[in-house]
């Protein structure tokens, strides 16, 4: 691998990462325009079907509505770069501060769920390694199988059932009590949407550890370790796992988007305030100058935790440096 | 082999004990028994069901699960035995046609970008990469928005357009491998054209890899489609299905009527449970060598 200027070499990544923003928010904007749907009526309601015909007129030059597309986009790209990406069409303000102001409960939720199953899932892919072919690795292989077939929606429906109808224990929606928001309440109305979170992603990922531990213990170096008298959990932890880590970290990197979308789910179910909740009904209302945002902003992140995967993988890994970042396949 | 001619420490060749293995081993076969009779009591659910399941008996509305009414009724007072029936159709014609879709363009973008040139597969990938970098439940709200009302074929058609990168990445690094062996190279040079090369060649070599991508993502559908309905996005509760059975749980959820999300839920996570342990079947069996530990 040839050394390359760290100049050009992060310059190529901030590249791509802005062509690959640009071609995302052409897309998006296009899609938003074709679909059908009258923004005047997220606009102004019901008031939008009595206005006469010059008042239609009007209203959609005031929005910008009555020029065509490209020129549309154009206008928007400017406004952008200036940090104003126009107006939410339902909650008529802009549409940057509609989404600011539900962000922070997405980043809990999703901040906590992302350790935990970061965490998590290191811990049970090595319990698994190590008791290969146990009692309790096939137990937990079982449990996780049947786990991550259970689509997220109907978990928390079960799980609102039993702790929220039927024992009482815990809040079944949003993200406190309306009045009282203390540290305390806003962990209770936690529970239950992280443990669906985390159950959702956790075996996925335990279970990619796994395999890739028990290709791992598999090497002659293990056997060389064993040979001169290493002990099975120095072998493990201190040469298996380490090995394994720069796939797992570029993986993870990779997962954000897809323990974020499975968080769009929970929090509609659970009327959890946040991103997820917006999105849904940004896409019920029609308010598609909000959606096309959410769109932009969700897909950047993923572009930036590709190119940040790929960062860390040949940062650390110098086996990676000439290849490419692990696949991530779907996993429904 | 005689004891006097073994030398110590040494490795005698052993032949491998002739075993018969019963026929199930290492099979899904419960799996399958799951999966044959839940499609099977789904096509030919008119023979056995005792009700219309379209019919609302508003007198015995939410009524629990009873002799009259096997499974239960719902908030509509239609019978939920038969509505799991009948609603199984729908999910399953889903889960199959919306496979089907992205297994072709899969399959299709996958040898295009992996036939070509080296800048337009990168090109092709990048593109995925954006594709991929929508959140796919974003994705298919749009896409459905330009379709219009959702039904059966319209909702099949955007859960499939969503979900066929992962296959599509599959199958390009197989054709990537296997585009310079002789035979592709042969067929090429006498002529052969695109999907020619495609049908005889490439595909009887990438078809096993992505046999069980494929399983997967019927399982993906289906849950995709349960999980629209679910949220008011994907099929009208007039078209029954298991996503949109599961739709009424709001209302259930208040009165505490189980039945109403339990019993279609448990049929739809059967249904995933079966459709993963056979796709993990395909995926083929781990490791055979000794671990080093």
């Amino acid at each position: 691998m040839r050394q390359k200027n760290p100049f050009l070499y992060y310059g190529g990544k901030v590249l791509s990462f802005a062509v690959s923003l640009f071609l995302l928010s052409l897309a998006a904007f296009y899609v938003a325009r074709l679909a059908p749907g009258d923004p005047l009526v997220s606009y102004y309601g019901d008031r939008a079907e009595k206005m006469t015909v010059q008042e239609r007129e009007q209203a959609e030059a005031r929005l910008g509505l009555d020029r065509p597309v490209h020129v549309q986009y154009i206008r928007w790209l400017e406004g952008a770069v200036r940090g104003d990406f126009g107006i939410s069409y339902k909650y008529r303000t802009e549409a940057l501060s509609v989404i600011a102001a539900r962000l922070p409960n997405t980043l809990i939720l999703g901040g906590i769920g992302f350790l935990l199953i970061f965490t998590g899932a290191l811990a049970l892919g090595a319990i698994c390694a190590w008791n290969e072919g146990n009692l309790l690795d096939r137990f937990i292989c079982k449990a996780g199988t049947v786990v991550s077939c259970i689509p997220e929606f109907w978990m928390s429906l079960v799980l609102i059932l039993i702790f929220s109808v039927h024992l009482r224990w815990l809040p079944s929606s949003g993200a406190y009590t309306i009045g009282g928001g203390g540290i305390a309440n806003r962990a209770v109305h936690l529970v239950l949407p992280l443990t669906v979170t985390v159950a959702g992603h956790l075996w996925y990922y335990a279970y990619m550890i796994r395999n890739r531990l028990l290709e791992e213990i598999r090497a002659d170096y293990v056997l060389l370790a064993r040979a001169k008298g290493l002990g099975r959990r120095k072998v493990l932890f201190r040469h298996c796992l380490r090995s394994v880590l720069p796939t797992y970290l570029s993986l993870m990197a990779i997962s954000v988007p897809h323990i974020l979308g499975g968080t769009y789910i929970v929090e509609t179910v659970f009327s959890y305030p946040g991103i997820g909740t917006l999105s849904y009904e940004s896409a019920r209302y029609q308010d598609y100058n909000l959606l096309m945002l959410l769109c932009i902003l969700s897909g950047g992140l993923v572009i930036l935790c590709n190119i940040l995967a790929q960062i860390v993988s040949e940062r650390i890994d110098p086996r990676m440096r000439s290849g490419e970042t692990p696949e991530v396949t779907d996993h429904g | 082999m005689d004891e006097r001619f073994v030398l110590v420490g040494a490795r005698t060749p052993q032949p491998p004990p002739p075993k018969e293995l019963p026929w199930h081993r290492g099979k899904p076969v419960l799996a399958m028994a799951g999966l044959l009779v839940i499609v099977t009591g789904c096509l030919c659910c008119e023979l056995f069901i005792p009700r219309d399941p379209a019919y609302m008996d508003l007198v015995h509305a939410m009524e629990a699960p009873g002799p009259d009414f096997w499974f239960g009724a719902d908030t509509m007072g239609r019978d939920i035995f038969s509505m799991i029936w009948h609603g199984g159709r729908a999910s399953l014609l889903i889960g199959f046609f919306a496979t089907a879709i992205s297994t072709a363009l899969a399959v299709l973008f996958g040898t295009v970008s992996g036939l070509s040139p080296r800048w337009l597969d990168e090109l092709l990938m990048r593109l995925t990469e954006i594709f991929l970098s929508i959140p796919s439940l974003l994705l298919i709200v749009l896409l459905q928005a330009i379709l219009g009302k959702p039904d059966v074929l319209s909702l099949s058609v955007v859960i499939g357009v969503t979900g066929w990168t992962s296959v599509a990445r599959v199958v390009r690094s197989e054709v990537r491998r296997l585009r310079s062996s002789e035979y592709v190279l042969a067929a090429q040079c006498m002529g052969a054209g695109f999907f020619h090369v495609l049908r005889r060649h490439l595909a009887p070599n990438f078809f096993s890899s992505i046999m069980f991508m494929v399983v997967m993502n019927v399982r993906s559908a289906i849950a995709s489609e349960s999980t629209l309905s679910f949220m008011g996005l994907g099929l009208p509760l007039e078209v029954i299905s298991w996503g949109s059975m599961l739709s009424l749980a709001e209302k259930a959820l208040l009165s505490g009527a189980w039945w109403i999300i339990l019993i279609p839920g448990a049929f739809l996570v059967v249904t995933l449970l079966c459709l993963t342990s056979v796709g993990n079947w395909l995926r083929g069996g781990g490791d055979q060598r000794g671990s080093n530990l």
